[in-house]
């Protein structure tokens, strides 16, 4: 199993359940292990009874277990300080309003608060060293998986902003003909140095990705659940990331033969419906299915969440480098 | 002032005469073109970065704020000459000085 394993999937299928107990079940093996919930309704907390913040704290009770919780929100919000504080270092007062806007609508467009919760990934698995495996709770917005592809496009679209910035920085040094001062060099352009910084970053994100992660999906017996799988698996296999396995969450219980109810009635229909439509999940989809786990009817918690991690056949052993 | 001074005067006016006309003829025209070029391709740089600021959504333009405090007056430079610009023609033919 790879260092950093990722859960997606649509929302409400129990991925913060099956992320915790998988972290559960690698800190119960011994590896030290960091559950990262990226959800802004963030229901780790309510699976641990605890509150975490945005740095990696120790879950009360558990050995070798540590949760944080991502908030994008937050995060576009102190990218957006950050900028603005350099630039008022950097820049005259004056124009400092003219650019605050555009900071401002930068941080506004639809692809900030992706882009925010990609940036706090990179960083989490870059500061990841003193910990064996990282679990991700990734976000239910179908966001989430795109998220994943990004660092081919972004490293391109970077790619192509360097290359357009040295060459008007180029021509602009042949337009310094004689003694003229150039009005700008490449080897001075803070530019240029910081989409590079950018650029490396996003390498090694689609390196990690590629190399070092593994990917499961939760999923719901009910037909909507499945169709948001196969969506993503194909999305997935596009970027190039394989899906590992599949769990299937909310199983309903089968009833005893001899109960004849009304309730026994429609629990028994409904788990003759599930069972066909885990058998086509089976047999339609490429990946393994890795765990069935029956519905519960309490909130999984506490001494639950060990009986639903003894349900996940997901490996837990780390991969010797 | 003895003669050989005068020369030398003499032949230091035509000297900067010379240069004027060689800047004025093929010196300046050729400086002006390659920065309205490097100009030129600076302004397609800034509307890769920021896309955003004539409304159309740029999937980067979250990255590309953190270049701002760095571009902070070609930016504004760039945004007027692009509400300002009114055709390519224009801006092409200012080099012919008419």
């Amino acid at each position: 199993m790879e260092k950093f394993v990722f859960f997606g999937g649509k929302g409400g299928v129990g991925k913060t359940t099956v992320s915790c107990a998988y972290g559960l079940k690698c800190a119960e093996a011994g590896l030290k292990t960091l559950v990262v919930s990226t959800d802004p309704a963030h229901s780790t907390s309510d699976v641990f009874d605890q509150q975490f913040g945005d740095d990696p704290e120790a879950v009360a009770g558990r050995e070798n277990l540590w949760a944080m919780e991502i908030d994008p929100e937050e995060e576009v919000e102190r990218h957006m300080m950050d900028i603005k504080r350099t630039m008022t270092d950097q820049v005259s007062p004056g124009i400092v309003n003219e650019i605050d806007r555009q900071i401002e609508l930068a941080h506004r467009t639809p692809g900030a608060y992706e882009a925010a919760l990609f940036d706090r990934f990179i960083d989490v698995m870059g500061e990841s060293e003193e910990f064996d495996r990282v679990v991700f709770d990734t976000a239910p917005t179908g966001g989430t998986l795109r998220l994943l592809g990004l660092p081919d496009f972004l490293q391109d679209w970077i790619e192509r902003l360097v290359e357009k910035r040295s060459k008007s920085i180029d021509l602009f040094e042949r337009a310094a003909i004689g003694d003229r001062e150039a009005r700008k060099t490449a080897r001075e352009d803070p530019i240029i140095a910081r989409l590079t910084e950018r650029k490396e970053l996003f390498e090694f994100a689609g390196d990690t990705l590629r190399n070092d992660a593994s990917f499961f999906l939760v999923l719901n017996p009910d037909e909507l659940s499945i169709r948001e799988t196969s969506r993503a698996i194909e999305d997935l296999t596009e970027y190039d990331l394989g899906v590992e396995g599949l769990v299937v969450n909310k199983v309903a219980p089968e009833p005893d033969a001899d109960e004849d109810g009304t309730g026994a009635r429609y629990l028994r229909e409904r788990y003759e419906n599930e069972r066909d439509r885990i058998e086509r999940i089976r047999t339609t989809f490429e990946p393994p299915v890795v765990a069935r786990i029956e519905q519960r009817v309490e909130e999984v918690k506490g001494d639950l969440l060990a009986e639903v991690a003894a349900e996940l056949d997901i490996d837990v052993a780390t991969v010797p480098a | 002032m003895t003669l050989a001074d005068r020369i030398a005067e003499y032949r230091d006016l035509v000297e900067e005469w010379l240069h004027g006309l060689y800047h004025g003829m093929i010196e300046h025209p050729a400086y002006e073109l390659i920065e309205k070029e490097a100009e030129d391709s600076e302004d397609a740089f800034m509307f890769a970065c920021f896309a955003d600021a004539f409304g159309i959504p740029s999937p980067v333009s979250y990255y590309t704020a953190e270049l701002l405090p760095y571009l902070g007056e070609e930016f504004q430079q760039w945004e007027r000459r692009m509400w300002d610009r009114e055709s390519l023609i224009e801006r092409k033919g200012q080099q012919y000085h008419f």
